[in-house]
């Protein structure tokens, strides 16, 4: 029933869509990373204003479908703006605004669940907020986030798969194509599922080693 | 733990430099007042224990001299450096944060929870302030406080982390690593009640060594026992005021004020249900 040649054929089509996903599935994460500590930073500022910002950013892009808003800065935001922007652009922001959001959150979280006798410590001998935040709540809240990073992270990854709808010639895209002349769609979806899963598993499994010498050191 | 009357009344006679002075110090919660006007002065090589009913403001009061908590009004003073002045209702003096951090940092304070830095040794806990906020020279502060460690008996777990530490230790290292900035009065906020009873001795001793090598300190504890073997003085605090206070046998045997009669009495109820063991115990030795 499976006719596994198609893959075989286009192996070399599927090889740059998988590239193309982990490139964008990379750069979207540092991105997000940087929005989501300069975001969750904001959250946990004591000034109301900045606070309600933060908030505000993470309410819109966590409670958008992340298609509409791909589809939205790629079609929508040029004509509002008058700029041009192209899909690999439109992709890279909305991409990385989203997963910002969530990273945004999970830091929150992250330095509110550290005790705040740790806070009066590190005030009582001397430390300025960055200090604080530097040497003694960062890297105790960091460990309590690897789980929630990790499963954010891997959930980026599939999400990816979207940019196939803005035109990005990701490894679904490619799957399409490949779909679209060879009339094939079974093995090749079939295919991208299992290069997920080949990328994927091992991932979660490091993340759940990261997570115990994480609890270790608590 | 043998009470030495001399090292104390010795303090209390040389009149030291002034390193403490709070005036008027008011505290609000919302709109409930917890602290309202309290005067302290603390000398040099002074002794003070803070004690009273829970929601006397004993806590409160203490971490408004580091400004853990920021007092609604009044003035601090710490070594000659204004560290809070703000006037009832009026204009408060502009203090940068980096003046209060580094005025802070002539304090040390020890939590009832010790709240040693987990991620970190001991050995790390009590390098970080001199480290990162004095910014010395990491080998000799690491000289000093392994000489810190080894003060608090404990310089074979230089290298532990906290948890690997009984509660006992965990607040020696603590005490090592507040005394690491070199402060000029140390704050200790009810350091021994979160301890298991046969860890609490320990802690009390390495406080009554810091206590006779002329140490400030201001205490607040709930043990009356401790306060009367290590405090020059004692300070009741009662809704939010400093309602009585003297040397410890005025204070605990002698009191005046009414709620701190209750106060003491409850103390001695439970010291007068222990005499008879301790009179059988004394016997049995003798």
């Amino acid at each position: 029933m499976f006719d596994f040649s198609v893959i075989t054929n286009n192996i070399g089509l599927l090889w740059d869509g998988l590239l193309m996903t982990l490139y964008f599935t990379a750069i979207t994460i540092l991105a997000g990373l940087a929005i989501g500590l300069v975001i969750g930073l904001i959250q946990l500022s004591t000034f109301r204003p900045l606070v309600l910002l933060g908030q505000i950013y993470v309410e819109f892009f966590r409670n958008i479908p992340l298609l509409v808003t791909l589809l939205w800065v790629y079609y929508a935001f040029p004509i509002f703006a008058g700029v041009n922007v192209t899909k690999f652009w439109a992709g890279f922001i909305g991409l990385s605004c989203y997963v910002g959001s969530f990273y945004a959150e999970i830091l929150r979280a992250g330095v509110q669940s550290v005790d705040p006798g740790q806070t009066d410590a590190a005030t009582a001998i001397g430390m300025s907020y960055g200090q604080r935040m530097r040497r003694i709540i960062l890297p105790q809240a960091f460990r309590k986030m690897i789980p929630p990073l990790a499963g954010q992270s891997i959930i980026q990854m599939k999400n990816t798969t979207l940019l196939s709808m803005i035109t990005v010639p990701d490894l679904l895209y490619q799957a399409s194509y490949i779909s679209s002349f060879t009339y094939r769609p079974m093995e090749v979806y079939t295919a991208v599922g299992v290069i997920f899963l080949i990328i994927l598993v091992p991932l979660t499994f490091l993340s759940r080693k990261l997570e115990k010498s994480g609890a270790a050191t608590k | 733990m043998t009470h030495e009357p001399n090292s104390a009344a010795e303090r209390a006679a040389t009149p030291g430099k002034e390193v403490l002075r709070l005036e008027r110090i008011c505290l609000d919660f919302g709109n409930r007042s917890v602290l309202r006007g309290i005067d302290l002065t603390v000398q040099e090589g002074e002794v003070v224990v803070l004690i009273g009913a829970s929601g006397s403001g004993k806590t409160s009061l203490l971490r408004c001299i580091n400004l853990l908590n920021t007092p609604t009004s009044g003035s601090i003073v710490i070594d000659d450096d204004v560290i809070f002045q703000q006037q009832a209702g009026g204009a408060a003096r502009a203090i940068s944060n980096q003046e209060v951090n580094r005025i802070r940092s002539k304090t040390g304070m020890v939590f009832q929870q010790f709240n040693l830095f987990p991620h970190m040794t001991a050995l790390q806990n009590i390098m970080e302030g001199p480290v990162t906020v004095k910014k010395e020279a990491a080998d000799p502060v690491r000289r000093k406080a392994m000489d810190l460690l080894r003060m608090m008996g404990l310089e074979q777990h230089a290298e532990k982390y906290p948890r690997q530490l009984s509660g006992g230790q965990q607040q020696r290292v603590a005490i090592a690593r507040a005394m690491a900035m070199q402060p000029k009065v140390m704050l200790f906020d009810e350091p021994t009640s979160a301890l298991d009873p046969e860890l609490v001795g320990e802690v009390m001793k390495a406080m009554v060594e810091l206590a006779r090598s002329g140490m400030t300190m201001v205490i607040v504890t709930h043990e009356l026992g401790f306060a009367f073997e290590i405090a020059d003085r004692v300070v009741f605090l009662d809704e939010g005021l400093v309602a009585e206070q003297g040397p410890p046998q005025e204070i605990l045997l002698h009191p005046r004020h009414e709620r701190l009669k209750s106060f003491v009495g409850r103390f001695h109820e439970s010291a007068d249900m222990l005499r008879p063991f301790l009179e059988a115990k004394h016997a049995e030795t003798a």
